[in-house]
């Protein structure tokens, strides 16, 4: 195992109303080198708090993340603090994540600068050749980040993200903020570039086609628990927890025009992470609920070697 | 390849700039005449046969009761006015930017006690607050600069902790943090150049109102005392005067007239070039 | 069947260098159709829709077109007249719907200066109101009409936004990626509102939307916009099912299909959509396509009515499937 998240909780206070956000409410997940973690859910699932978290920078209220068994974050102590993480962070807007004021070559010159990682004269060489790993030109150096596209921005970010040499890439949304045309341009990068660095990725979406299309593992979050766990093609073609089967089902399909069910759709919304429902939190939209469902919290546990779900009714 | 057009090329491009620095940069020439003890006359000679003399060949500005020189003692008043300026306003940016930047990065208690202590200092009105401390602290000009840096810096910790604060939660801030940079590099290379506008736009107008506040200081007896010159203390003085001498009024007040607005048109065209949104798209 | 609206070369620029932003777009609904204009980021799919209200943002002007309503041209009404048709039988959804509510005021006075604004007579305009938010599925509307709008969730106040839009019973409702800040179980039940309201209606629709599987599950033609231009229009089952245009066929080729086994390479198409005021008298899609020839680079293609499908192409995809 490369990275091990075991019984992560995440609190954050809210103290003009005394009330707690319970971001996450005891993740434990694995990923091993060179495999793909796809984790989707809807907003207020915790995924993008999970991605913080990993990256260190913020702490956990409770629980380890551990990289190859160097404990990587236990309680609030971070040990990453100026040292270059393994672990580097892709985001989702690459409107935001480039410094306007800085041209793309000193960006991505800084990360080497910073940490020593190339003798001074092998610097200017290295940046061209990361710029030529995610497919761009040698002359995209001096431009700053509002002259290029969105699809180009993200391709520095990663380009910057490389140049820390990590072994884990934490991609939250990275295609989300992207025109259509150009995703999969980005999506194919990532690929590819897995291949070339043996990458272990842990992609975070709410796009289950973009999860689907790049995962080898697929975690199912809401409210801050994974309530399916299960290789890619198990949770698509045959998805156990009932909000799986929902989430799949409320995806609007382009390649079956006209085939969605429109009069079906699950009902409610997503409670509020400060006041998350007794029992299982999925009880109060959950079309398979029983009275028991809001007593006990369900654990994820195995219906076949490489599938779990965390739901009373289903594990039986 | 294409130099790039610094802002310093945006600023030369307004009208209302150029005249602004010209208007500035006439009035610190004449303050340094006077520093180097260039002035036509000593301003504090005293001629009483030549007393009250309207402008002329030899007292340019004319005199005042005593006979001195109007002009003399006028560029010098702009030189103390200017360096009080200074003095000031340079300790109130380094103090208040300090502050503001260290207190909006780290957030939390340090942030609370920086902002309570300044909004305690903004409660007062500012020429209240300085003749308050200049009375405590004493009259002489690094005194009065004391006494105006302490109301200006809760202007700059104001000026300073707001692009602080919203560039503190973009992505390439985090990133920054996730890539293992260090503070001071965080701090340095991607908070600070985002500071940098707002606050020499914000010199350049406390600049004017610092003039203007000495001015008031000394109108009022405190800042400079007599015999020295000052725009402030000229104008006090030459108002029993000025029902028969209007120059002994009018030239003080036109020289603070001409560096207030100097400095305040150095300030808009400074703020039309540093700020990329206001730059027409080339 | 007469059309509701129709869009009749319209171009629109920007008011001070006269940058081209949209050229030549002609749409037409009949009463009862939904349309689906798709298109990226800056295809000028937004202000096409936005023109039709009269609601252009500052600097930016029809520079030329008509767009007819019920026989009036709304570019040449009176201010009055149009005012009344806003709102009245025109209404919009936005993609926001944070903003789109006034935050200091409760959303059952918003609803009544709907009715109030339009001197519309109804009874009891309380139980008018109150109707409307059970309409579209608001829970405890009594509750809702005494609230303000940061008391709901987006997807709730998304439904408020409907049922404001809804309540004159307009005879055209454009929704501007109404579904795009809301998560995908909640855009599936806004969807099923919509298209359930629609058609009890007998309302036509004009969905603008960048998400290619949003529309093909709800309109009934759609129209594909590429740097400020339509490129090709027809029935959703011929756009999908057999795109003429290379851009069609390339967008819907580079997405991942959830529903399929296969994790092939995506296709995608290179480069990026250029500006629409750069692109002159050509194929504004020359330079990515893979198909192009001479002749893309040196004339413009014009939409070619072929039955109920046009394509703005010189060399279209014969149909595959």
């Amino acid at each position: 195992m490369t990275l091990v998240i075991d019984n992560v909780i995440k609190k954050y206070p809210i103290r003009q109303s005394k009330s707690v956000v319970n971001a996450l409410n005891g993740i434990s997940l694995n990923i091993s080198k060179g495999q793909t973690l796809g984790i989707v859910g809807e907003s207020g699932c915790g995924k993008s708090t999970l991605a913080r978290l990993i990256v260190g920078l913020e702490s956990p209220t409770q629980g380890a993340i551990t990289w190859r068994d160097n404990v990587l974050l236990r309680g609030s102590k971070n040990q990453w603090r100026n040292h270059l993480s393994p672990a580097q962070l892709v985001f989702q807007d690459p409107y935001s994540s480039l410094n306007p004021r800085q041209r793309i070559g000193e960006c991505i010159k800084e990360v080497i600068v910073a940490h020593n990682l190339r003798q001074k004269e092998e610097i200017d060489s290295r940046v061209t050749e990361l710029l030529k790993v995610v497919g761009m030109s040698e002359d995209m150096k001096n431009r700053y980040p509002h002259q290029l596209s969105g699809g180009q921005r993200q391709r520095v970010s990663i380009a910057r993200a490389l140049a820390a040499e990590p072994e884990l890439l934490i991609l939250d949304e990275p295609v989300s903020a992207l025109d259509v045309s150009v995703r999969a341009d980005v999506m194919n990068l990532l690929v590819d570039l897995r291949k070339e660095f043996g990458l272990t990725y842990l992609f975070i979406s709410h796009d289950l086609s973009m999860v689907r299309h790049i995962s080898d593992v697929i975690a199912v979050m809401y409210l801050g628990r994974v309530v399916e766990l299960g290789t890619w093609d198990e949770v698509l073609d045959n998805p156990q927890h009932p909000y799986t089967k929902a989430l799949i089902a409320a995806i609007p399909d382009h390649s079956q025009v006209g085939q969605m069910d429109l009069t079906v759709s699950l009902e409610g919304e997503v409670p509020s992470p400060t006041n998350i429902p007794l029992g299982c939190a999925f009880h109060v939209r959950c079309p398979i609920a029983v009275p028991n469902c809001s007593k006990m919290i369900p654990q994820l546990l195995p219906i076949k070697s490489s599938q779990s779900v965390a739901c009373s009714e289903v594990v039986k | 390849m294409k130099r790039e057009r610094t802002w310093i090329n945006y600023y030369l491009q307004s009208t209302s700039g150029i005249v602004g620095a010209v208007l500035v940069l006439i009035m610190i020439t004449l303050s340094l005449i006077s520093a180097f003890g260039l002035a036509p006359h000593d301003p504090l000679e005293q001629n009483p046969m030549d007393a009250l003399q309207g402008p002329n060949g030899t007292y340019w500005f004319g005199t005042d009761q005593f006979g001195r020189d109007i002009f003399s003692r006028s560029i010098d008043g702009m030189r103390r006015s200017l360096s009080v300026a200074l003095l000031s306003v340079g300790l109130a940016t380094l103090f208040g930017v300090t502050l503001g930047v260290v207190g909006g990065y780290l957030g939390r208690w340090i942030d609370n006690i920086v902002v309570r202590a300044s909004d305690v200092i903004f409660a007062f009105p500012a020429i209240l607050l300085a003749l308050a401390i200049v009375n405590s602290l004493g009259n002489s000009w690094i005194d009065t600069s004391i006494a105006i840096a302490i109301v200006y810096t809760p202007i700059f910790i104001r000026v300073a902790r707001g692009p602080v604060l919203s560039v503190k939660e973009m992505d390439y801030i985090k990133s920054a943090r996730v890539l293992g940079y260090s503070s001071p590099r965080i701090l340095g290379r991607h908070i600070l150049p985002n500071v940098f506008a707002p606050v020499v736009v914000q010199v350049a107008l406390s600049l004017s109102w610092a003039i203007l506040t000495e001015s008031g200081l000394s109108f009022l007896g405190l800042g400079t005392q007599p015999p020295d010159a000052s725009l402030g203390l000229m104008v006090s003085e030459a108002q029993a005067l000025a029902a028969f001498a209007w120059w002994s009024l009018a030239f003080p007040s036109i020289f603070i007239t001409i560096v207030v607005i100097g400095l305040n048109l150095v300030g808009d065209g400074l703020r039309d070039a540093l700020d990329p949104a206001r730059r027409s798209t080339s | 069947m007469r059309s509701l609206i129709s869009l009749q070369g319209l171009s629109i620029k920007t008011s001070s260098d006269g940058r081209s932003l949209t050229s030549d777009v002609n749409i037409s609904l009949i009463e009862g159709e939904a349309l689906g204009i798709v298109g990226e980021s800056g295809s000028g799919k937004t202000l096409t829709a936005l023109s039709i209200l009269g609601l252009l943002p500052r600097g930016v002007e029809v520079a030329s077109g008509e767009i007819n309503f019920n026989g009036e041209n709304l570019l040449s009404i009176d201010p009055e007249r149009l005012r009344g048709i806003r709102g009245k039988e025109i209404s919009m959804v936005y993609q926001d719907p944070m903003t789109a509510l006034n935050p200091v005021m409760t959303v059952g006075n918003q609803l009544l200066e709907v009715l109030d604004c339009h001197n519309h007579d109804v009874k009891d305009p309380e139980s008018h109101v109150k109707q409307s938010l059970i309409e579209v599925g608001i829970p405890d509307p009594d509750r809702a009409l005494k609230s303000y709008p940061h008391e709901f969730s987006g997807g709730m106040r998304q439904r408020v936004v409907i049922a404001m839009s809804l309540l004159l019973s307009p005879k055209l409702l454009i929704a501007d990626e109404p579904t795009t800040a809301l998560d995908v179980t909640i855009q599936r039940q806004i969807l099923s509102l919509v298209s359930r309201q629609r058609s009890r209606r007998q309302m036509s629709m004009l969905w603008i939307t960048h998400d290619l599987g949003v529309v093909a599950n709800l309109v009934d033609r759609v129209a594909v916009m590429y740097a400020g231009r339509i490129v090709e229009v027809g029935t959703t089952k011929q756009i999908f099912n057999s795109p003429q245009h290379p851009y069609t066929q390339g967008l819907l080729a580079s997405l991942p299909v959830a529903s399929s086994r296969s994790r092939n390479r995506l296709a995608s198409i290179p480069g990026v959509p250029p500006k629409p005021w750069l692109v002159g008298q050509s194929c504004s899609f020359a330079d990515r396509c893979q198909f192009a020839h001479k002749k893309c680079r040196e004339s413009l293609p014009l939409l070619d009515a072929r039955g109920t499908k046009s394509v703005a192409c010189f060399y279209p995809i014969a149909s595959s499937i």
